[in-house]
């Protein structure tokens, strides 16, 4: 269960304007919203990544908005986030990856810790990539690492900003796909960020839509498609002429 | 003027809290040298990266500062007192004082702090910092701590070798130009407690400005390449500016704590 | 074994210098294409006039401050000497001497290397890396007299000017210093500066400062126009921009100490 309550964040501008979301335990919820509208800020400040200038953000019970930053660093064992470009350590082969988070955040035995993270990318469909660095794959293949870490560690929560950029109709539609599946099967709750809507709105069971650092809409997909706000009609439709 | 007294009024503002910035990283950095639990191996990965890094840069200049640094004192030695017996020890003295840590520090300042830098920055823009965060590896312990172990070390390395090079140097120098007898450079007489303390006090104060400064640009380093450009400028200008200002408090420190 | 490693270190020697080779030699080259595009002046007056600006904008404070630190500097540690041998009368000579001749104008010139050089990299190679150049050269606009050689005659000019007023700023503060911390009179400080140094040791620097600011432009501007890969490619051209720079600096410097004695 994710909570937030008027948080406020500035920057130069005013990028979270009191923001206030409810994710319900096990559900996936959309997040969209015109480009620079706060939505991947608002994630970063979920899991800590950036602090909210006013406002409370609780997962599960714990509100994280109080936190000291060692503290932040355990309660961040239960987020699993997939960055915009990825963010995989260039560094480190794609084995030492997607085992990272094993490596830090539990006590698991090193050959364990291997054996997940071969099982992990072989279900991404990346078997045999295991000692290829990040700078020799494609687009799409970096994103599935990045989804293998990602949900490596088994997270209740789940962040998943733009898991489709760049990426072909066809990878993209597996992508939603396989991360809709995850988190299914491990109950997780979720929060996606995409400028693809139609896929989006396929898969999540609701959806929130920012502008201008303010949530516009929250409800479910139906009510979305069938919204009388002019935004939200004018977003989801593709139109040039409107408020946005 | 007010336009003007404004400007100053807001880089000073700026300036302090890029300092009140810099303080909290070093003192986290302090912590996690001793409660963090970054992988084994990275300090010494680091140390690798560093020395080798700088050996070759770090030898070209002080070979050459030392043949400038002789041949400029040869020659006014040559018009004011003839005696070169003296120049030998004169420069031993200078290099362990003065020249080594100094200018020596002022190229690593270019050669790690912008690749220092550059690193993290290019990390910071990616993202793979808040990767990093998210488990639970905090890019200090992961990143700075390694970095700021391995210059600490390094800069006192390779400062003493610095000077060991520029005094081989020198002394072909002046055995070449001036006939000035080798064996004189070999008279460590006038290099005395304060000499190597000075000397010493430098090279860790140098060695511990240079990576934090370099780090905090890299960590705050944001929007794509440009970002990554600035801040690896910022990290040269500020490592440079703190070795010249480090410079004038030890050096005045010292000559306060021994005179001469 | 040992062999093997020998074999290797003499290797990467080898290796080092013919990668050194190589840049020189388009230091070289990027130095010629910039002269012909001299004569004739071929270049464009509007960027000259903006990168002067904004280069001596952005350097002055820093160059002022390293000028007067240094000064400072210079007579703690002739101070250390000079006590020694009870030669107040030397402080001004020694200082001048040093700051005037060689430390003043290399100091000088790393920080500007840092400040204008590095930044000088950082935007050619992010134009670089997002196709700028290109777009340029796809107006029929030749990159090196629009872009380049504005950067370079104002730089050259610049940390030339910046020298001169950088001299000034060391002297006062090594004077301060003379007084403070040694006790030596300003006025003693001024007559063992005017008696024993004389126009030539103020000129030698000026030339060195001119051929320092060539040795930073074109480095800047050669590690700036040949990036490759993304941001991190962009970080790795700063970082050897400004390492070409202050080794250049020096080899430069021994030349012309030579030449100019």
């Amino acid at each position: 269960m994710i909570q937030v309550h008027g948080v406020s964040k500035r920057f130069a501008s005013l990028v979270l304007d009191d923001v206030h979301l409810s994710v319900p335990r096990g559900s996936l919820v959309g997040l969209v919203g015109p480009g620079a509208s706060g939505k991947s800020v608002l994630v970063k400040a979920i899991t800590g990544l950036v602090r909210p200038d006013a406002g409370r953000i609780v997962v599960d019970g714990q509100e994280l908005t109080s936190l000291g930053e060692l503290e932040l660093q355990a309660a961040r064992a239960r987020f699993g986030m997939l960055f915009q470009q990825n963010a995989l350590f260039d560094f480190m082969t794609v084995e030492g990856n997607v085992a990272f988070p094993l490596r830090r955040l539990t006590t698991l035995a090193e050959p364990e810790i291997r054996a997940r993270a071969r099982d992990r990318l072989a279900r991404v469909g990346l078997a045999g990539f295991e000692d290829r660095m990040p700078a020799a794959l494609s687009g799409g293949q970096k994103k599935r690492v990045g989804i293998a870490r990602a949900t490596i560690t088994d997270a209740p929560i789940r962040l998943y900003d733009e898991p489709a950029a760049g990426l072909d109709p066809v990878t993209s539609q597996k992508i939603f796909d396989l991360l809709r599946e995850e988190q299914r099967a491990a109950g997780a709750t979720a929060i996606m960020i995409s400028s693809d809507v139609d896929r989006l709105l396929s898969v999540v069971d609701r959806i929130v839509m920012m502008v201008r650092g303010r949530v516009v809409f929250d409800g479910p997909v139906d009510g979305a498609r069938s919204s009388e706000n002019a935004m939200v009609r004018q977003f989801l439709r593709g139109e040039t002429e409107g408020p946005l | 003027m007010s336009a003007f007294a404004t400007r100053v009024g807001r880089s000073a503002i700026t300036a302090g809290l890029q300092a009140a910035d810099v303080y909290r990283l070093f003192a986290r950095t302090l912590y996690y040298v001793f409660r963090g639990r970054r992988s084994r191996g990275a300090t010494l990965e680091q140390l690798y990266l560093i020395g080798n890094k700088s050996l070759f840069f770090m030898t070209t200049v002080m070979g050459f500062l030392g043949m400038i640094t002789v041949f400029q004192a040869g020659l006014q030695l040559e018009r004011v007192v003839p005696d070169t017996s003296q120049l030998g020890a004169s420069f031993a003295e200078l290099l362990v004082r003065n020249f080594a840590p100094d200018i020596g520090a002022m190229m690593l300042a270019t050669r790690v702090g912008a690749g220092i830098a550059a690193e993290i920055g290019s990390m910071a823009v990616t993202e793979q910092l808040d990767a990093l965060r998210m488990s639970a590896a905090d890019p200090i312990d992961f990143l700075v701590v390694p970095r700021f172990l391995a210059s600490l070390v390094m800069t006192a390395v390779l400062v003493i070798w610095g000077a060991a090079v520029a005094e081989g140097v020198g002394l072909l120098t002046g055995w070449s130009v001036f006939d000035i007898r080798p064996g004189t450079f070999f008279n460590l007489m006038m290099v005395d407690v304060g000499d190597v303390v000075v000397g010493l006090a430098k090279c860790f104060a140098y060695g511990a400005a240079i990576p934090l400064l370099s780090a905090h640009m890299g960590l705050r380093a944001y929007g794509g390449s440009e970002g990554v450009g600035s801040a690896t400028t910022n990290a040269v200008v500020a490592s440079s500016f703190a070795v010249i200002v480090l410079n004038a408090i030890i050096s005045a420190a010292g000559f306060l704590v021994f005179p001469q | 074994m040992i062999a093997g490693a020998a074999v290797r270190a003499v290797s990467g020697i080898g290796s080092a210098f013919l990668g050194i080779a190589l840049e020189v030699g388009s230091f070289g080259v990027l130095t010629a294409r910039l002269a012909r595009r001299l004569a004739p002046p071929d270049f464009d007056g509007t960027e000259l006039r903006k990168n002067f600006y904004r280069m001596g904008v952005r350097s002055l404070p820093i160059v002022l401050a390293t000028a007067l630190f240094t000064g400072f500097i210079m007579t703690i540690q002739a101070g250390v000497v000079i006590g020694r041998y009870d030669a107040e009368g030397l402080i001004g000579w020694a200082a001048g001497f040093v700051t005037l001749r060689e430390v003043g104008p290399i100091l000088i010139a790393l920080m500007f290397s840092g400040r204008v050089g590095a930044n000088n990299t950082a935007e050619l190679a992010t134009m670089t890396v997002t196709e700028q150049v290109d777009g340029l050269r796809a107006l029929a606009i030749d990159p090196l007299s629009y872009l380049v050689l504005p950067r370079v005659i104002a730089m050259v000019v610049l940390l030339f000017l910046l020298t001169v007023w950088g001299d000034l700023f060391a002297l006062i503060g090594a004077a301060v210093m003379g007084e403070v911390m040694l006790g030596v009179s300003r006025h003693v400080f001024l007559r063992g500066l005017l008696d024993m140094l004389g126009l030539w040791d103020l000129a030698t620097g000026l030339i060195k400062s001119a051929a320092f600011g060539l040795m930073i432009a074109i480095a800047s501007c050669h590690f700036g126009l040949s990036v490759k890969g993304g941001a991190p490619g962009v970080g790795r051209a700063v970082n050897a921009s400004v390492v070409a720079a202050a080794a250049g600096v020096f080899v430069v410097d021994y030349f012309l100490t030579y030449l100019l004695r």
